[in-house]
């Protein structure tokens, strides 16, 4: 059998819920086995992108061809036997069978006066096979779980026999096994059978790991569209959805990945500035906590590629670093000592020490000879991360000695750091106050004098 | 379902049995085996007295055929109207459609009782103008641009609905000696029918019922929601009209032979949902029928149950309708309510 190529045309489509246009100048061709990611943020117009190509929402402007013809000017009919939907959410009115559900998805194949034949029903249990909802044939829809309903409404969908698919979020409701054999499935199709599947995500990494491209939607306009490589970067993934994000190629699945990364939660700055001794990624999750809470940030020593090097230079902060795998210099350690002199806390975190690395705990005592105040972390207690024959245990009791403050964790850490940054304003406020009880009876007149006389010179 | 149609022709014959008059069962098989072309040469009717064939002929059967019209038409309507609306509420009250027949009757009742159109009683023809109209404006007031959505037509129809009721009210503030006659039309029953009003309606309901049946899979993909049944091919706004146009002539052609009776439409299709399941195309017929036995059986009590008090005392039909037919519902939806979801 000789497929005849399947293809679909926006063109300049716009389209307005009353005087407000919610989608502007759209336009996209895909063809046979295409497997396109429609993504943006909520009110971008995703959705009424879906709407408009499945004949719910007829543009302003603009046309949608299948095949050369303006899918608005096709029966219902033969639409339905090309494009099938899997909506958002389906509020099914009465309590039918699943099967009956999916049996419906043959309706566009059968005319008004026609039962469903024997064909009818086998291909009802291929799909319901293929979506593994066969043993929910006679279960009513309505009581079945969200996931479950969700599967059966994607058979009804396979039912139509569709060469165009069109999924609105279409696994949200599902767990993570049952996410990944739907969209598995619905890749097959389109690997194997042509399919076009356009589906709106906003789960981008499910969107990198199963489109062939993708459109990145902003205000109803197209931001971006080509490969997942062109559209997914970071710099769009913060130009859209305002939000800083790692993507990365994951080195199992060889896909995009991407790691958003949380709005930071005061921007407001802080006094104090910390330095961070760490290393092996002990100080990866406190080097974003630490931007957050608004202090500013410095680390080393560091080796290059060490993971916490990698965060630390995707957060933007100053590291003094050395070469890779290799000990620390001396000459990187004077560095590491300028650096921490500059702050105005130091923090050591449990990383383990080995010969290449001892002279951070060094670096850390030159902290506290500078009178500076020293936290040590200590998540894991030394004699299992100390590789040196005990000469870094001794050195962080000789820490302990010179009045460096043990913490349990990171929570510890940061209510410490929150005190002593509170005593700093204290202490500041306090000057200030005396400064003003010192101008007091010479500066500030009496009630009396300002009624009276007015201003004083 | 053959089953079904057997049991409305066993409750028909039971029927013709009920009433003041004794008649036995073997005369009315003999007086209507009489009228049965064929089988009449077998039939030996010289034992039947011809007051009893007069009573059965001319006064059950229209009445009774009249029970099963009505019941068949306000049930069937009912599950149209409540597969469009996905609205288990919805039956002819909420487009207003019962109101404008109401209106029709009680208007034609204050002014012309007697008045024959068409050899037709006035308030028959303005009950069924009347329904119609209603729908009409509902419809039409609901439209945006070209759709009409569901939930602006509930709202509508809810809106008209008390109006008209209303005007009726206001007519019968008004009505003086009429008032008698508008309470007891919109109660609803029928001890007046006859077969002219039969073949009157006839026509309306069974051509209604018939096309309204070409939709039954139309309605099951509107539950599926309007998008989704657009998705599968549906005509969704000219399926709805269509249904709603239908469902209307079938309430109106009813109602304006027996005056308004409640509960049979919205009842009848939970009932028989909860027995047969939601697949409109077993539904919709199977409602039709179930109505049409429980309105001869409500009017088969309408008839009895006061004559141990005065002979000729009858009960409206609607209020039998309402007081055997609503325990009788609750009973069964406690029953079955675990499977029966909305």
């Amino acid at each position: 059998m000789v497929a005849s190529l399947v293809l679909l045309n926006v063109d300049g489509v716009e389209c307005r819920y009353g005087s407000v246009k919610v989608l502007e100048d759209v336009s996209l061709a895909v063809k046979e086995g295409d497997f396109v990611g429609i993504l943006g943020p909520n009110g971008s117009g995703k959705t009424t992108l879906l709407k408009s190509i499945s004949r719910i929402l007829k543009p302003h402007k603009g046309v949608i061809l299948l095949n050369k013809a303006d899918i608005y000017s096709l029966k219902g009919m033969e639409v339905a036997k090309q494009l099938a939907v899997v909506p958002q959410d389906s509020a099914i009115g009465f309590s039918f069978a699943a099967l009956d559900v999916v049996l419906m998805g043959r309706n566009p194949h059968m005319t008004r006066f026609q039962m469903e034949s024997a064909k009818d029903m086998a291909i009802a249990r291929k799909v319901m096979n293929l979506t593994n909802t066969w043993n929910l044939a006679e279960r009513p829809i309505n009581e079945l779980s969200g996931g479950e309903k969700q599967r059966v409404i994607i058979a009804r969908a396979l039912a139509q026999e569709p060469k165009i698919l069109l999924l609105d979020e279409p696994v949200t409701h599902l767990d993570i096994i049952n996410q990944l054999e739907i969209m598995d499935l619905v890749q097959g199709l389109c690997v194997k059978e042509g399919l076009i599947v356009l589906a709106v995500f906003h789960d981008l990494n499910l969107a990198a790991r199963y489109c062939t491209s993708a459109i990145l939607l902003k205000n109803g306009r197209i931001f971006s569209a080509g490969s997942l490589d062109d559209v997914l970067t970071s710099e769009n993934i913060k130009d859209v959805f305002r939000v800083d994000a790692i993507v990365q190629k994951h080195f199992v699945t060889n896909s995009l990945y991407v790691i958003p990364l949380s709005p930071p939660k005061s921007p407001s700055s802080k006094k104090c500035s910390i330095h961070l001794i760490c290393g092996a990624g002990t100080g990866t999750a406190l080097m974003k906590v630490l931007l957050d809470e608004g202090y500013s940030v410095t680390a080393g020593v560091l080796n290059v590629l060490d993971t916490d090097f990698e965060t630390a230079q995707f957060l933007k902060i100053p590291v003094t670093t050395e070469a890779p795998f290799s000990p620390i210099t001396e000459k990187t350690h004077k560095a590491n000592l300028t650096m921490i002199s500059k702050a105005s806390t130091v923090v050591l975190t449990s990383v383990p020490f080995g010969y290449g690395n001892l002279q951070n705990l060094e670096a850390t005592r030159g902290a506290l000879e500078r009178g500076i105040p020293t936290f040590v972390i200590e998540e894991v207690p030394i004699e299992r991360r100390d590789f040196t024959q005990g000469k870094a245990k001794a050195l962080l009791t000789e820490l302990k000695s010179k009045g460096a403050v043990f913490v349990k964790n990171q929570n510890e850490l940061l209510s410490l750091l929150n005190v002593s940054e509170e005593k700093l304003k204290l202490a500041k406020e306090e000057e200030t106050a005396k400064i003003l009880d010192h101008l007091k009876p010479e500066e500030i007149p009496k009630e009396s004098n300002i009624t009276d006389k007015g201003e004083k010179t | 379902m053959i089953l079904l149609i057997f049991a409305l022709f066993v409750t028909v014959i039971v029927s013709l049995n009920v009433g003041y008059a004794q008649i036995s069962f073997t005369d009315i098989l003999t007086i209507l085996g009489k009228r049965i072309p064929f089988l009449n040469g077998l039939v030996d009717s010289s034992i039947v007295k011809p007051a009893a064939e007069s009573i059965i002929l001319q006064i059950r059967l229209p009445r009774i055929l009249a029970g099963v019209l009505v019941g068949a038409a306000l049930a069937a309507s009912g599950v149209l109207y409540q597969g469009v609306f996905k609205n288990p509420m919805a039956d002819s009250y909420v487009l207003g459609v019962s109101a404008g027949a109401a209106v029709g009757a009680s208007f034609s009742i204050l002014f012309g009782v007697s008045s024959i159109v068409f050899g037709l009683r006035l308030v028959q023809v303005a009950a069924f103008l009347g329904a119609l109209f209603a729908m009409f404006l509902v419809y039409n007031i609901s439209r945006v641009g070209s759709r009409v959505p569901v939930a602006t037509l509930l709202l509508c129809g809810i809106a008209v609905n008390f109006f008209l009721f209303a005007v009726v009210g206001l007519m019968e503030v008004i009505a003086g000696d009429e008032l008698h006659a508008i309470v007891f039309w919109l109660v609803g029953g029928f001890s007046n029918v006859l077969w002219r009003d039969i073949w009157a309606v006839l026509p309306f309901i069974l051509f209604g019922i018939v096309a309204a049946y070409f939709y039954a899979r139309d309605l099951n993909l509107l539950a599926m929601g309007e998008d989704t049944a657009q998705h599968l091919g549906v005509n969704v706004e000219r399926a709805k009209q269509r249904i709603l146009v239908l469902a209307s002539l079938i309430t109106g052609a009813a109602v304006s032979i027996s005056g308004l009776i409640g509960f049979v439409g919205l009842m009848i299709p939970h009932v028989t949902r909860l027995v047969i399941g939601p697949d409109h195309r077993i539904l919709f017929p199977t409602s039709a029928i179930i109505g049409a036995i429980f309105l001869v059986v409500c009017d088969d009590l309408a008839r009895v149950v006061a004559t141990p008090f005065a002979s000729t005392l009858e009960l409206p039909v609607g209020i039998i309708t309402m007081l055997f037919g609503a325990p009788f519902f609750i009973l069964l939806f406690k029953k079955k309510k675990q499977s029966y979801a909305l």
